[in-house]
């Protein structure tokens, strides 16, 4: 049986489009923007193919929107829905990263 | 494609990797991206490795996307042969044995034809207000090259099929020329086009049109019906094909069309009642 897709099609910790919903959370920004945060913070680096690969589908699916801009470089802000998409999928990685730490400790205890 | 005003050709030809509708919409801004991560420099190999195969990639989810078009470029075709022969399939005498499985067949797909239609003319119905504001908005121009190439294609289809209704019905079936078989692949050929068209334009459309979440869950259950009810009218075509011509070619039709239609539909429906119900429940504006 297919697993249940996570909220907003979201996957994994180091997903680009979580990465980038994560990024856009604190405040609109631009592609080159987006990758220097998501490089900061998560220590992964998105190169402008995938980057705007999840740019695309996150705008596809409404979780996030372009602003206006004079400049090529058009920031990007996350949506309601994305905010709530943002949301369950981390409630979904604390669960599991809870359980993870949770059966981790008895080992420790051990040790 | 020939690199904008000022823009290094070199960038410029990594986005010949992409689909035209996405170098429109992102290119621009996706250039400039490159231009900063560069910083100055010339694009290495391996970011023209990663924007190739992120081009790519992109292409393949176009084709998936447009999964859509093909199958109602060949649905379509079908659908409307059936009916342009329903005048000569109400006079076709099938064997007194067979005779209520012709009838059954004729009445299946008036039945379902009238279902199919109504369903997608419920789902056109569901977007009427907002592109009627669309189209008040000054939207026309944005689909009008679209509406213009698919309403020119149907005028070349609809006079194709009116050809073969013609010619069928002067004809019998022992008398069908060459002619007559080129006429039916050139009409299927341009129906084929005309419903492909259609299709993009609908699916183009929608998108400008900005629709709340609910209205599109209902409108993929609603051509997800209005589909399954279309492969009901093609079983019930091969039934009545193999009610009015008794032998194994068109047993042997039936039997691999039926269930080949009815997987089609399941798999279909299915898929449009799983995304629906993640639109209608997901989180946001509704």
């Amino acid at each position: 049986m297919a697993a249940r897709r996570p909220a907003g099609g979201l996957r994994r910790a180091n997903d680009p489009p979580l990465l980038i919903l994560i990024s856009l959370a604190e405040g609109p920004k631009h592609g080159h923007a987006l990758a220097k945060d998501i490089e900061d913070f998560a220590k992964v680096k998105l190169g402008p193919g995938a980057l705007y690969g999840a740019i695309t589908r996150l705008e596809e699916r409404r979780l996030i929107e372009p602003m206006d801009s004079d400049d090529r470089r058009r920031p990007y802000r996350i949506t309601a829905a994305g905010s709530a998409a943002l949301a369950g999928a981390l409630a979904d990685l604390r669960r599991i990263t809870s359980t993870g730490l949770a059966r981790l400790r008895p080992q420790g205890d051990l040790a | 494609m020939t690199a904008p005003e000022g823009r290094d050709p070199a960038l410029s030809r990594l986005l010949r990797w992409y689909p035209r509708a996405w170098r429109e919409r992102y290119g621009d801004e996706f250039l400039a991206t490159v231009e900063d991560v560069l910083n100055g420099g010339a694009p290495t190999a391996r970011l023209r490795l990663s924007v190739a195969w992120a081009g790519l990639r992109e292409r393949g989810h176009q084709v998936r996307r447009e999964a859509d078009v093909t199958t109602w470029s060949l649905k379509g075709p079908i659908v409307a042969f059936i009916f342009a022969d329903f005048p000569l399939s109400l006079r076709a005498s099938p064997p007194p044995a067979r005779e209520w499985l012709a009838t059954g067949a004729l009445d299946a797909e008036l039945g379902f034809a009238a279902l199919g239609g109504g369903a997608i003319l419920a789902s056109a119905l569901l977007a009427a207000p907002v592109f009627g504001r669309f189209l008040r908005a000054g939207g026309w121009p944005r689909i009008r090259r679209r509406v213009g190439w698919a309403a020119v294609a149907t005028v070349a289809a609809g006079g194709a099929l009116a050809w073969t209704v013609l010619a069928s019905a002067a004809e019998t079936f022992d008398r069908l020329s060459g002619d007559y078989a080129l006429g039916i692949v050139v009409t299927g050929l341009l129906l084929a086009v005309a419903f492909g068209l259609w299709t993009r334009t609908a699916i183009s459309t929608a998108r400008h049109l900005g629709l709340s979440r609910r209205i599109r869950a209902a409108e993929k259950v609603l051509v997800a019906v209005g589909a399954a009810a279309l492969y009901t009218v093609m079983s019930a075509g091969l039934c009545f094909n193999a009610a009015i011509q008794p032998g194994v070619p068109a047993l042997l039709l039936c039997i691999a069309g039926i269930p080949a239609f009815a997987f089609c539909a399941t798999v279909n429906l299915r898929r449009a009642v799983r995304k629906g119900r993640r639109l209608w429940s997901a989180p946001g504006r509704a």
